[in-house]
C-alpha cells in the first residue's frame, strides 16, 4: 500500500502474502501431471511391459484416459469441475498438436515431455497467482489485494468484522501458516455447502397402469469460505497474525466494562447537571429573598 | 527325557523371541540416535522437526485406532495434528482387550509402518523372503533358522538398496516411503506446552507398565508361543520361526530406513554452516547429478547404469559438500586453527 493510500492516523502493522506452500491444492494438480508424465515415459519406453504399448493409439488413449479419470475423481472430491476442464484442455491441446505436427511416430517422447512442460507452466502460473496476493494489516483496517490481470481489492474495517474464522491444514501446522477469514456483518466471507438428494420411481402394471413418483430434498449449510483474494490466505506466522487481527478487532469494539463505564459517566454527568440546576435555583431564590427583605426595609 | 528333548520343550521356543528382542532393541537405539540428531536441528529446522513428528504421531494414532478396531471397541473420535493424536473408543473395554489396545499403541508403531513397507518390498523383490527348513527344532536350530532368514532378507535388501533404480516409479516410491518411515518411525514429542518428550525410556516405561500391569496376559502370550512351537515340532513345520522372522524382517527394514534417514539428517546438519544459496546448490546436486549420470550412461549404453548412477551421484554430492565446507567454512579448522581461537585461560576467545 502506497503512502497516499493511507487514511488519517493510519499505520501499517504488517504486509503479508501467502506462504509458497499455501496453494498446495493447485500445485498438487501440477505435481500429478509431472509424476504421470514421468511414469508414462518410463512405462512406454523403458519398462518390462513396454511391448504392450506398441500401438500408438493405445499409448494416447492410456495417457489421456488416466488424466481424465483422475481429473473426474479430483473434481468430485473438491466439488470443482474446473479441474476436469483444465485436464480436458491439456488432453485436447496434446491431441491437436499430435495431429497438426504429425507426431504419431514420436509419441513416446512427445507425450511425456509435453506433460512435464505443461506441469512446469502450471507451477509458474500458480506462483504468479500466489504472488499477486497482497494483504495489508493496518491499525484501522485490513486491505486485501489480488489479481493477475484484473486487480481486485477489498477493504474491511475492524468494527465491521463480526467473526474471525481460521483454518490450518497439516502442511500449515508443519510450516506455521494458515488462513484467516474475517467475516463481515453483511456476511461477506461466508459460502455455502449444498447437498441434494433425489429419487424417482416408475412402475407399470400389467393393465397398463403407469405410476410415477419423484421425491427430493436439498440442504444448504453456511460455512466460512471465500476467494483467496478476500481472506488472509496461508499467512505466516499464522498464530502471531491471528492474535494481531483478533486484538485489533477487539480494540475497535467497546467491551462490557467500557460500556458500564460510559453509562456511569453519563449518570454522573446528568447528576452534575441536576446539581448545577439546583444551585442555580437556590441562588435565584436567595437573590429573590434578598430583594424582598431590601424592599421591606425601604 | 534326553537333553535334546529338554532343549526342544523348554529352551527352543525362546530362541526367536530373544532374536526378535535383540533386533527390536537395536532399532530402539537407532531411533534414539535419530532423536539426538533431530534435537541438534531443532533450533534451525523447526518445520523439519514438526514434519518428522507428524509422521510419528500419524503411525502411532493409526496403530491405536487399529487396536480399537481389531478388539471391536469401535472408534467414536479420531483427532490428528502435528503435535498430538487421540483416538476414543465407542465402547471402553477392559481386561485383555484393553491390554491388546495398549500393546498396539506402545509396540505397534515399531512394526506396523515396517509391515507396510515390507509388503511393498515383497512386490519388488520376493526372492528376499526365503524361509530355512528345520528338522531338529532345538534352541540352536531355531536361532540359526531365525538368523538365516534375517541374513537372506538383509542380503537381498542391501543388494536392492545398492542397485536401486530411481527412474523406476516403483523403486522411487519405495525409496521415498523408506526415507519417510526412517524419519518418523516414532515422534520426538507429544503435546504443545508442556511438551512430553518421547524417547527410548518413555517407550520402555510404557511397555514395562503394560507387561507388569497384567503379567497374566504376558504369561498367556508366552504359553501360546510355546504351544505354537510344539505344534510346529509335531507337524514338522517352520512356521513358528517364520512368524518371528516376519517381525525380524520388519525390524531390519526399519533399521536400514533409520540409517538412511540419519545420514540425510546429518547432511542437513552439516549444511547449516553454509549460506542459503550454497545449501540449495548442494541439496540440488544429488538429484541433478543422478539425472545427468543416468542420461549419460543411457547414451553410452553402459552396464550397471542404475548402480553407478546412484552411487556416483552420492559420491559427487559428498565431494561437493566437503569441498564447500572446506572452502567456505572453518568446519575442518583449516582457516583458523583451534589453538588460535583458544584464550590464555583455555576457554574460547
Amino acid at each position: 500500500m502506497e503512502e497516499d493510500e493511507l487514511l488519517n492516523q493510519e499505520n501499517v502493522e504488517k504486509r503479508l502474502s501467502p506462504h509458497p506452500l499455501s496453494f498446495m491444492g493447485l500445485q498438487s494438480l501440477c505435481i500429478f501431471l509431472i509424476a504421470w508424465g514421468l511414469i508414462f515415459g518410463w512405462m512406454i519406453n523403458f519398462s518390462d511391459f513396454r511391448e504392450l504399448f506398441e500401438n500408438v493409439l493405445l499409448q494416447i488413449a492410456v495417457w489421456g484416459l488416466v488424466l481424465l479419470v483422475v481429473s473426474i475423481i479430483a473434481s468430485i472430491i473438491k466439488v470443482m469441475w474446473r479441474i476436469f476442464f483444465l485436464y480436458l484442455s491439456v488432453v485436447l491441446v496434446a491431441l491437436g498438436l499430435i495431429w497438426w505436427l504429425n507426431l504419431f511416430d514420436a509419441i513416446g517422447l512427445f507425450l511425456p515431455v509435453y506433460t512435464v512442460i505443461v506441469s512446469i507452466i502450471g507451477f509458474l502460473l500458480v506462483e504468479l497467482f500466489r504472488r499477486s496476493h497482497k494483504y495489508i494489516i493496518s491499525n484501522q483496517r485490513i486491505v486485501f489485494k489480488g489479481g493477475v490481470i484484473t486487480k481486485e481489492q477489498r477493504t474491511l474495517r475492524y468494527d465491521k468484522i463480526s467473526d474471525v474464522n481460521t483454518k490450518q491444514g497439516i502442511l500449515g501446522q508443519i510450516f506455521s501458516f494458515g488462513t484467516i477469514i474475517p467475516i463481515s456483518q453483511s456476511g461477506f466471507g461466508l459460502g455455502s455447502d449444498q447437498s441434494f438428494a433425489g429419487g424417482g420411481a416408475h412402475g407399470s402394471g400389467s393393465k397398463r397402469v403407469g405410476l410415477f413418483g419423484f421425491f427430493g430434498g436439498g440442504r444448504e449449510v453456511q460455512t466460512p469460505r471465500t476467494r483467496s483474494y478476500y481472506e488472509l490466505h496461508g499467512v505466516y506466522p499464522f498464530k502471531e497474525i491471528r492474535k494481531m487481527v483478533e486484538q485489533l478487532v477487539q480494540g475497535s469494539e467497546i467491551s462490557q466494562y467500557q460500556k458500564q463505564q460510559v453509562d456511569f459517566q453519563e449518570e454522573q454527568r446528568d447528576f452534575q447537571e441536576e446539581q448545577r440546576d439546583l444551585q442555580k435555583e437556590m441562588k435565584d431564590l436567595l437573590k429573590k429573598q434578598k430583594n424582598q427583605s431590601k424592599s421591606k426595609e425601604e | 527325557m534326553s537333553g535334546e528333548a529338554f532343549d526342544v520343550v523348554v529352551f527352543a521356543p525362546l530362541a526367536p523371541i530373544f532374536g526378535l528382542i535383540l533386533f527390536w532393541f537395536i532399532q530402539l537405539i537407532f531411533i534414539e540416535i535419530q532423536k539426538s540428531l533431530l534435537n541438534q536441528l531443532r533450533s534451525s529446522h523447526d518445520a523439519l522437526i514438526r514434519f518428522t513428528n507428524f509422521i510419528g504421531i500419524f503411525f502411532q494414532t493409526i496403530c491405536h485406532a487399529l487396536g480399537y478396531t481389531l478388539t471391536r471397541s469401535g472408534i467414536s473420535s479420531f483427532y490428528l495434528s502435528v503435535d498430538y493424536g487421540k483416538v476414543d473408543p465407542k465402547k471402553k473395554k477392559s481386561g485383555v482387550f484393553e491390554w491388546l489396545v495398549n500393546m498396539f499403541l506402545f509396540v505397534g508403531p515399531f512394526f506396523l509402518p515396517s509391515f507396510l513397507l515390507l509388503a511393498y518390498f515383497f512386490l519388488l523383490s520376493n526372492d528376499a523372503f526365503t524361509i530355512m527348513a528345520q528338522s531338529e527344532f532345538t534352541f540352536a536350530e531355531n536361532f540359526i533358522g531365525f538368523g538365516s532368514n534375517l541374513f537372506g532378507f538383509t542380503k537381498d535388501l542391501v543388494f536392492f538398496l545398492g542397485s536401486i533404480d530411481l527412474f523406476h516409479p516403483g523403486h522411487l516410491g519405495f525409496f521415498l516411503l523408506f526415507i519417510l518411515l526412517g524419519l518418523g518411525i516414532r515422534p520426538s514429542y507429544i503435546g504443545k506446552r508442556p511438551v512430553k518428550k518421547v524417547d527410548m525410556f518413555y517407550d520402555l516405561k510404557n511397555i514395562r507398565y503394560n507387561i507388569l500391569h497384567k503379567p497374566v496376559y504376558v504369561l498367556i502370550a508366552i504359553l501360546g508361543a510355546y504351544i505354537f512351537s510344539y505344534l510346529n515340532v509335531f507337524f514338522g513345520q517352520s512356521l513358528y520361526v517364520s512368524m518371528f522372522s516376519f517381525f525380524g524382517w520388519a525390524s531390519i527394514l526399519a533399521i536400514f530406513a533409520l540409517i538412511y534417514a540419519e545420514v540425510l539428517l546429518f547432511w542437513v546438519y552439516v549444511l547449516d554452516d553454509l549460506s542459503v544459496g550454497f545449501r540449495v546448490l548442494t541439496l540440488l546436486t544429488l538429484p541433478l547429478s543422478y539425472i545427468l549420470l543416468r542420461i549419460l550412461f543411457y547414451l553410452l549404453s553402459w552396464p550397471f547404469a542404475a548402480q553407478i548412477g546412484f552411487w556416483g551421484s552420492v559420491s559427487i554430492t559428498v565431494f561437493v559438500t566437503l569441498m564447500l565446507l572446506y572452502r567456505l567454512t572453518n568446519k575442518f579448522k583449516t582457516l583458523l586453527s583451534m589453538n588460535s581461537i583458544r584464550g590464555t585461560s583455555g576457554g574460547k576467545k
